[in-house]
């Protein structure tokens, strides 16, 4: 017994051994509560350490494959007739929804009458963007930003990149419809 | 002469030997951890570069990425003092 003991104590202290395992038998024989069980051997957060890489590694490869995948397929957008369009004012703007109803983007009829549409999502942190009617600007209210509503370029404030720009049809009914959604790419560009 | 001192005391001798593997060990946790926080970056950087569409950053990233897994792989299994031998510091080989 203790012979045992004496080994058990000899593997505990030793170094870069699983304190746990060593400990277990004598702990089966005499069990107590110690505040050392309670806490995180050097060896078991070395390895939540290495799991934790192994982790963030496998997130940023999975994700980057996934963008890179989706880059890849060409989606197919159907064409959507934009409602009450064709009686929008100069200078003033409409929202909608495409290509599909969970998508919120944003029409603006300028004020020399061309059509521009955008998807309402900045490209900062994914606020809805609005029309500011006073400056002739989409805006976004949550971190300061602009976009030119002609252009979708960045005007100023913190979003990297131009609002995605939707596709307008001008049918010769005045009908306006959207034939397509691109992603916008690029840093700030003017 | 201390040397010699070292030597002929084991006991002087284990305890400078555990402190010098201490030293190496907190050494590793802290390497480990200042690499999982830069992989946490690179993540950071990977999911905006992606959402930004700007596919040219993503490959280096993950790269960076890898390399960070390896180095942290590394210190786990294979970083460990150089010398065990006898030293003027009293460091003990096994």
């Amino acid at each position: 017994m203790s012979r045992d003991l004496g080994e058990t104590i000899k593997r505990v202290l030793a170094d870069e051994t699983d304190v746990r395992s060593a400990t277990a038998p004598h702990q089966k024989d005499f069990p107590y509560d110690r505040e050392e069980e309670a806490q995180v051997t050097r060896r078991e957060f070395c390895n939540f350490l290495g799991l934790t890489s192994a982790a963030l590694f496998v997130g940023a490869a999975g994700f980057a494959g996934k963008a890179a995948l989706d880059a890849r397929s060409t989606p197919q957008f159907r064409s959507s007739k934009i409602a009450s369009a064709e009686t929008l004012a100069p200078g003033s703007s409409l929202n909608f929804q495409y290509p599909t109803t969970k998508d919120s983007a944003i029409l603006v009829r300028t004020l020399d009458g061309e059509f521009h549409a955008f998807g309402q999502k900045c490209t900062h942190l994914s606020c809805p963007v609005y029309f500011e009617r006073l400056h002739q600007r989409l805006e976004c209210p949550c971190h300061d930003g602009a976009f030119d509503p002609k252009t979708g370029n960045v005007l100023y404030g913190p979003p990297p990149r131009p609002l995605d720009p939707i596709k307008l049809e001008v049918r010769t009914n005045g009908e306006v419809w959207a034939i397509g959604r691109e992603a916008s790419t690029g840093e700030h560009s003017s | 002469m201390q040397d010699s001192t070292n030597q002929n005391n084991p006991r002087t001798v284990r305890n400078l030997a555990g402190e010098g593997r201490t030293a190496v060990a907190q050494a590793r946790v802290i390497l480990l951890v200042m690499v999982n926080v830069a992989q946490l970056w690179i993540l950071a950087a990977t999911v905006e570069a992606a959402l930004a569409h700007r596919f040219s950053a993503l490959l280096p990233l993950v790269v960076a990425s890898g390399i960070c897994f390896v180095v942290t792989v590394t210190l786990i299994f294979w970083w460990r003092p150089a010398s065990r031998r006898f030293t003027s510091s009293g460091y003990v080989k096994r």
